[in-house]
């Protein structure tokens, strides 16, 4: 998946007292299979980027074009489509639906576009399988540790096979041991899936991992660097 | 074991919500059922008494003394082509006093008797001696061509609400009076009890008498005025024509027309235009209970509203994630609208069991004339099925309130 921001701002409340400027003048090219890491203080537009980039919030200046398309033509209809198709989220707060098993959870996304329920349900064991959770499959969320209701999520990123994967803080609620197995899982299925990936974070272990570095300030990109 | 719809199984995780919500719409949906089955039961009945009346014009007279000069008008009645037999009646209410108690207040109707048990419909004369046995079955030897003059049999008839209360059996003698005090008063003999009709009747009509017309009419005054001139009245004169004519409409009215004429004072009226005015009557009657339905039905509506709209606040997140993920719009709606197809199908049969269950409990341990209109009511599968249609549809209506709730959930501040 290749993802191009040029010259995006993101305002909010615009023209009011209470304006505020997440996103400014952010020009950005993801490649398709890269990971890249984004980092800065709170406040700085890490999760504003993510969600212009999710096709969440719509730029309020530049463009942004998903596989050569641009989407500022598009209709909320649309862009839900090339979310539920194109794109993974995970969240620092996980948000699995609670009243969902870990299965159905997984299932959600290939239920919305339509996919039979024998292979929904063949795709969400194979993905919990994957992330080690197939003893969980009937759990509900409550019932299971932070670690595993992130890996929870990350399995339901991949439902759809997205080609892009945006990650808000993946890590940011689990100890040392669940932050290194997330990352690791995060990590295998990036080089497996090919999907590029984007991941906010505060912690400089995590970012480590990454092949792209990017530092944001203030709403804009001030450090854009390459592991060696 | 496949499991229900997942809108559906969600609603386990809210069971005292789902639960007192389904009972807010069988509350709200029972009061419908309970009001169009009882009240178009009771219209129904009252129509159908009506058709089925032994008698098809009605004269009447509005005024003092009504119609004058009665016992004669129906002789000349009874000479009219195609008439069979005219009766009338005199309703005056009395007091009643028996054994030193009273006074009691009656409903007391003057009749000719053989020609009062002639206009009745089958269902009626079904509760009455027959023969009735109030003597001088053509109240023609009292009257006495006017005189008054005749020997009076001083016979009367009690309904049995009237007898049953008052512990008077048949045999024993009371006095009627047609003021409060139990002098001047006259003496008549308990000759038999009568049923009362299965219709709403009040009290008033419960405790009824029936005495012979000339009775009556001295008794109350209405012999003749204070002059002492004829006045031999009545209040009404109903007129049962003879053969196929009585269950041809258009020969009914001609008959009618041909009573007018010779009576143009009085209101000549046939059964076809009353049991009209009384569909009219039911059916304006029938738009109240609609009405009331509506405010009961919408009530029900905003409360299933609020509620789905509170599961969409509490549930944020979940919708938020779902729409982050890009499930499309029409599936939240589904899934909103199911919910509340759910919710309402339940309400929906527990309203049409407790409806049902709330007039046959009336009809069977209630009282008076609330059990007897409980025991007419008609559940018409019609009306229960557009009810249900309605109740669907208004769920269907509540739930667009919740989608657009959910449509409009800030999803990046719910998920940050």
């Amino acid at each position: 998946m290749a993802v191009s921001a040029r010259g995006v701002s993101k305002r909010f409340h615009p023209g009011g007292p209470e304006e505020v400027r997440a996103l400014n003048q952010v020009s950005l090219e993801v490649s398709p299979g890269e990971f890249i890491s984004v980092e800065g203080p709170s406040g700085g537009g890490k999760t504003t980027l993510l969600n212009v980039l999710g096709l969440l919030e719509r730029p309020t200046e530049g463009v942004l074009i998903w596989n050569g398309r641009d989407t500022a033509s598009l209709s909320e209809r649309e862009r839900s489509r090339l979310r539920l198709t194109g794109v993974g989220f995970i969240f620092q707060r996980f948000f699995l639906v609670p009243t969902l098993t870990a299965r159905e959870n997984v299932e959600l996304p290939q239920r919305a576009l339509g996919r039979p329920a024998v292979e929904r349900r063949r795709r969400a064991e194979e993905l919990l399988a994957q992330v080690g959770l197939s003893h969980r499959l009937d759990a509900y969320p409550h019932q299971l540790s932070g670690g595993e209701e992130q890996r929870v999520a990350v399995a339901r990123a991949l439902a759809n096979r997205p080609g892009l994967l945006l990650a808000d803080e993946p890590t940011g609620e689990l100890d040392r041991a669940n932050t290194e197995s997330v990352l690791d899982l995060l990590v295998g299925l990036h080089r497996s899936t090919g999907a590029s990936v984007v991941l906010v974070t505060h912690n400089p272990t995590v970012s480590a991992r990454a092949e792209r570095h990017l530092s944001m300030v203030d709403g804009e990109i001030v450090a854009d660097s390459r592991s060696p | 074991m496949r499991r229900p719809p997942l809108s559906v199984w969600r609603l386990r995780h809210w069971r005292l919500q789902a639960v007192l919500t389904a009972l807010a719409m069988a509350v709200a949906i029972s009061l419908p059922v309970i009001l169009l089955s009882v009240g178009n039961g009771v219209s129904e009945h009252e129509l159908r008494d009506l058709e089925s009346s032994g008698y098809q014009i009605a004269i009447s007279a509005p005024g003092l003394h009504g119609i004058i000069g009665a016992h004669d008008l129906v002789k000349e009645l009874d000479r009219t082509d195609a008439v069979s037999t005219a009766s009338p009646v005199l309703s005056v209410a009395v007091d009643l006093f028996h054994a030193g108690r009273g006074p009691i207040p009656v409903l007391a109707e003057g009749v000719i008797p053989q020609a009062f048990t002639a206009t009745l419909s089958p269902e009626e004369l079904g509760l009455f001696p027959t023969p009735l046995p109030l003597g001088d079955p053509a109240d023609l030897a009292h009257w006495a061509n006017g005189s008054y003059a005749g020997p009076s049999a001083d016979r009367i008839l009690l309904s049995s609400p009237l007898a049953a209360a008052n512990g008077l059996s048949v045999g024993e003698s009371l006095n009627l009076s047609a003021s409060a005090a139990p002098e001047p008063s006259t003496s008549f003999t308990i000759a038999g009890t009568f049923g009362v009709p299965p219709a709403l009747l009040g009290p008033t009509g419960a405790f009824a008498a029936l005495l012979p017309l000339s009775d009556l009419q001295l008794l109350t005054g209405y012999a003749r005025n204070p002059s002492g001139s004829l006045i031999d009245a009545a209040d009404t004169v109903q007129v049962a024509l003879a053969g196929s004519a009585a269950t041809q409409t258009g020969r009914v009215n001609q008959v009618a027309g041909v009573i007018q004429g010779m009576y143009p004072y009085y209101a000549v009226s046939t059964l076809t235009e009353t049991v009209e005015q009384a569909a009219s009557a039911a059916a304006i009657l029938s738009g109240f209970y609609l009405a009331l339905s509506s405010v009961s039905l919408a009530v029900g509506l905003l409360f299933l509203a609020l509620v789905l709209l509170r599961r969409v606040e509490s549930m944020g997140p979940s919708i938020a994630i779902r729409r982050a993920i890009g499930v499309p719009a029409r599936l939240l709606a589904w899934d909103q609208a199911r919910e509340a197809l759910w919710l309402s199908g339940v309400g929906l049969v527990g309203g049409l069991l407790l409806g049902v269950g709330a007039v046959e409990a009336l009809a069977t341990w209630g009282h008076g004339a609330v059990q007897e209109a409980a025991q007419l009511a008609i559940f018409d599968p019609t009306m229960l099925t557009l009810l249900g249609l309605s109740v669907l549809g208004l769920g269907l209506l509540a739930s667009t309130a919740a989608t657009r709730a959910a449509l409009r959930l800030p999803v990046t501040e719910v998920l940050r």
